[in-house]
Formats: structure tokens, C-alpha cells, sequence
């Protein structure tokens, strides 16, 4: 188990990903509450269902 | 299948179940921007809270995900009391229970890193960022390095907003 929680040594690997974080929607985010969080997550949740069907149709259409 | 977070969350808390929020769920409270797509908690192994979990879930019907139908996998305290993590679907979604986590243990270790939610309604804990973070680090997987990256660049504006 890790013994201290408050010392986090940079990563170089991380490092080089977090070049491409979206901080604008982080910072949104932060604005919000955990709860209203949540909430955008069950909406992005129904758009990704929504999505994945609406190409299937398309998909099954051309075929 | 979709995951029903709200429910499976509700269900646990009405449950009386103590658990803590991990994984993608947790990084959403504290302001991930990425979809998951389950929900990973790890519980407490008192004999007690799982006789709690497992009347909480079985009306949802939980099975191994990924495994065939038919295997003879039973909900019960014997079974959960037996093994430690299990990688489950239930009739409100995908649920991974933890009864400890790669680089942080048990409930007993991680619950003083953990904050307390009032979250639909209900009281629940979720994992600290700090260690959320570590955890994540000691499991090592290379598809977390992005999630990572996320909740590092999110203490970073915490810090940025609170300066």
C-alpha cells in the first residue's frame, strides 16, 4: 500500500499526456457541483447511446 | 448495456451498504470530463456489510460480466466472503466490487483519503483526488494515463482557482 498521499513525483508519461488535457472543460466542471457532475455524466451517457443507435441505423441502412 | 449509476448508487446507500466511490465514477466527482461506463467501488469485508451488499443487489440480478450464461455463480455472502473483487453485470449495469485496491488496499486504508458526497439524496464516500490519483499510478495500465493526466491537470486548476 501507498504510504503518503502528499508527495506526487511528475511522471514523464503523464507529463506528455496532460499536453493534450482540455483544461476549458476541467474548468467548467469546477464550477459545477458533484452532484450536477453526475448529471452531465447520465446526459453524456443518453447522447452516447443516442448516437451509437442513430449510426447503426445509417450503418444498417446502407447495407 | 448502459449503467444506471443513480440507482446503483441509491440502491447501495438505501442498502446500508458501506462502500467507497473509485475509479471513473470518483474522477467524475471531481471533475472529470470523460464517460465511463461502470461503476467501481470497494467495499467493506465485515461480515456484516456483505450480507448488506448482497441484499441490497439481488434484486438485479448480478452475474460474472463476460461469462457465459449458466455458470454456477451464486449471489451469496459464502460467495463474496470467498473471493475478494468481482467484475459484475446486474440489471442496473456493470459494477466492479473491490474488496481491495491496487495501491491503496482496503476500505480501512482508504476511507480517511476519502471525502463524504451527499449524492442523490443519499450520503456516500468517494476516494480523494490525491489518492485517486495514486491508485491509479500503482495499477500501472497504460489506458489510465490519459485519465491520469486528467486528474493531475485538475488538481492543477483547483490549485490555480483557490491561489
Amino acid at each position: 500500500m501507498l504510504e503518503d498521499a502528499t508527495e506526487l513525483e511528475p511522471d514523464p508519461v503523464i507529463e506528455a499526456y496532460k499536453k493534450d488535457i482540455d483544461r476549458t472543460l476541467i474548468r467548467e466542471n469546477l464550477r459545477l457541483t458533484v452532484e450536477q457532475r453526475f448529471k452531465n455524466l447520465e446526459r453524456l451517457q443518453e447522447f452516447a447511446k443516442e448516437i451509437r443507435r442513430a449510426v447503426k441505423e445509417q450503418s444498417d441502412r446502407g447495407n | 448495456m448502459e449503467t444506471d449509476l443513480r440507482g446503483l448508487i441509491r440502491t447501495l446507500s438505501q442498502g446500508g451498504v458501506e462502500f467507497i466511490i473509485v475509479g471513473g465514477a470518483a474522477a467524475i466527482g471531481h471533475g472529470s470530463a470523460r464517460l465511463t461506463y461502470d461503476l467501481d467501488i470497494v467495499y467493506r469485508r465485515t461480515a456484516a456489510n456483505i450480507s448488506r451488499l448482497v441484499l441490497a443487489l439481488s434484486p438485479f440480478e448480478p452475474y460474472l460480466r463476460g461469462a457465459p450464461p449458466g455458470l454456477p455463480f451464486r449471489w451469496s455472502d459464502e460467495t463474496i466472503s470467498k473471493g475478494l473483487n468481482f467484475t459484475l453485470i446486474t440489471t442496473l449495469g456493470a459494477i466492479d466490487l473491490l474488496g481491495e485496491i491496487t495501491g491503496g488496499g482496503s476500505f480501512e486504508n482508504i476511507q480517511p483519503h476519502s471525502l463524504t458526497l451527499n449524492l442523490y439524496g443519499a450520503e456516500c464516500l468517494c476516494l480523494g483526488i490525491e489518492w485517486l490519483i495514486k491508485v491509479k499510478r500503482a495499477a500501472g495500465r497504460p489506458k489510465d494515463f490519459e485519465a491520469i493526466a486528467e486528474l493531475e491537470a485538475i488538481m492543477e486548476e483547483r490549485k490555480h482557482l483557490d491561489s
